[in-house]
């Protein structure tokens, strides 16, 4: 059976690679040492396979047909797509994937009533390919993509997000093989690509949504982010944060927050956290 | 609820975008050709003109979902080492000049600190 072995968070935001010393010094500093660490940690767990959650910028379907979630199932995974690695400065990379594993997701959330699309060939913007740039820079661990839609409405709510978390993280150790996995949320915190405060974050919201999941209180927080608070903190953008909480119900206890910078210059309030417990699978929290 | 629940999903506009960001080839058409690709994608008069006049508030006002707007933009201008020195800032200033000024202070207030 399989094993989740690490879990954790950062922002995908593409000033992170694409123009990071618009930032000031501090901020580059704390991002390196934050990231670093997460590298550091995902090393010391060894994991296989690096699942990460996601979101899609409407780059892999079109508005008119927007799955909750997308599996990439893929052998192989290329990044960025044409569109996207002048905007990131990144040169194209190759990372392995995990078909296996990733079919076998796909069908076992099935059989749990969750209907994951999925695509053999799959695009990618900031979302994989900056936390990829920061934590998988060698390509040594194998990667399964799952992206999610959380800015065509309608959004899906925390309270759903963190249902599927509890699916995935089942159906992820119900995997017939020695497999170690390790579970990425990638997105947030507060923005608003595109939208009238496109060039704002908000600070005070971020740092709140922080010492949530310093504190642990799964129930608490998942009664006070609702969806209406991640809007008002940035629409269409800070909702990238079900990512989170999707990882966050395959944890339990609290979390430590790495790093937080409020990158206007990054176009978001950057962050980077890491889960100290997994949730046992039969003793379920909150 | 947020700025984003005003897209217009049925839009030919926001139809448009996503197969132009993926194709090279209408990339290129974009800037040569908009009148000919905006007749194939069925865009009315006020979307096309919206376009041209590289307007947010007023793409925004029609529908257009609120991603694609910057996508929109660097349509246009390119997207190497974009920034909040951009051209779409500016496009942005206009638009929305109360919100743009008040995100333009907050950052000035962050790196002052």
């Amino acid at each position: 059976m399989a094993e989740i072995v690490a879990a954790m968070a950062m922002t995908h935001s593409p000033g992170l690679t694409g123009w990071f010393d618009r930032a000031s010094e501090e901020y580059q500093q704390l991002a390196l040492n934050a990231t670093a660490e997460m590298r550091r940690r995902l090393e010391a767990a060894r994991p296989d396979t690096l699942v990460m959650f996601s979101n899609d910028h409407l780059l892999n379907w079109p508005i008119n047909n927007i799955p909750e979630y997308t599996v990439g199932i893929g052998d192989e995974h290329v990044g960025p797509a044409d569109w996207f690695d002048e905007w990131l400065g990144m040169e194209k990379y190759r990372v392995p994937g995990d078909p296996d594993l990733a079919r076998f997701l796909v069908n076992e959330a099935a059989r749990h009533g969750l209907s994951l699309a999925y695509l053999r060939e799959m695009q990618f913007d900031d979302g994989i390919s900056v936390p990829t740039h920061y934590l998988n820079p060698d390509a040594r661990f194998r990667l399964v993509p799952v992206t999610m839609n959380c800015n065509v409405p309608p959004i899906p709510t925390p309270a759903r997000a963190y249902a599927v978390g509890r699916v995935l993280a089942d159906a992820l150790r119900a995997y017939p093989a020695p497999a170690r996995i390790a579970v990425v949320a990638t997105g947030g915190l507060s923005h608003e690509p595109g939208g009238p405060r496109y060039f704002w974050v908000d600070e005070a919201f971020d740092r709140w949504f922080l010492d949530l999941l310093k504190a642990g209180d799964h129930e608490r927080l998942l009664r006070e982010c609702t969806l209406e608070r991640m809007e008002a903190a940035g629409s269409g953008g800070t909702a990238e944060l079900l990512s989170w909480i999707l990882v966050l119900a395959m944890t339990q206890g609290p979390a430590d927050v790495l790093a937080y910078m409020p990158a206007i210059a990054w176009r978001s309030g950057t962050g980077m956290v890491v889960w100290n417990e997994l949730a046992r699978p039969e003793g379920r929290n909150p | 609820m947020g700025n984003v629940e005003r897209c217009d999903k049925t839009l030919p506009l926001n139809e448009m975008i996503f197969h132009v960001r993926r194709d090279a080839a209408l990339r290129e058409r974009w800037l040569a050709d908009f009148e000919g690709l905006a007749r194939e994608f069925g865009l009315s008069r006020a979307e096309f003109d919206a376009v041209q006049a590289k307007d947010p508030k007023r793409l925004m006002d029609l529908g257009v979902h609120q991603y694609y707007v910057p996508q929109i933009l660097r349509l246009f201008f390119g997207a190497a080492q974009n920034s909040n020195a951009s051209a779409a800032l500016e496009c942005y200033k206009r638009a929305y000049p109360a919100e743009t000024a008040e995100a333009m202070a907050l950052q000035a207030r962050l790196e002052q600190r």
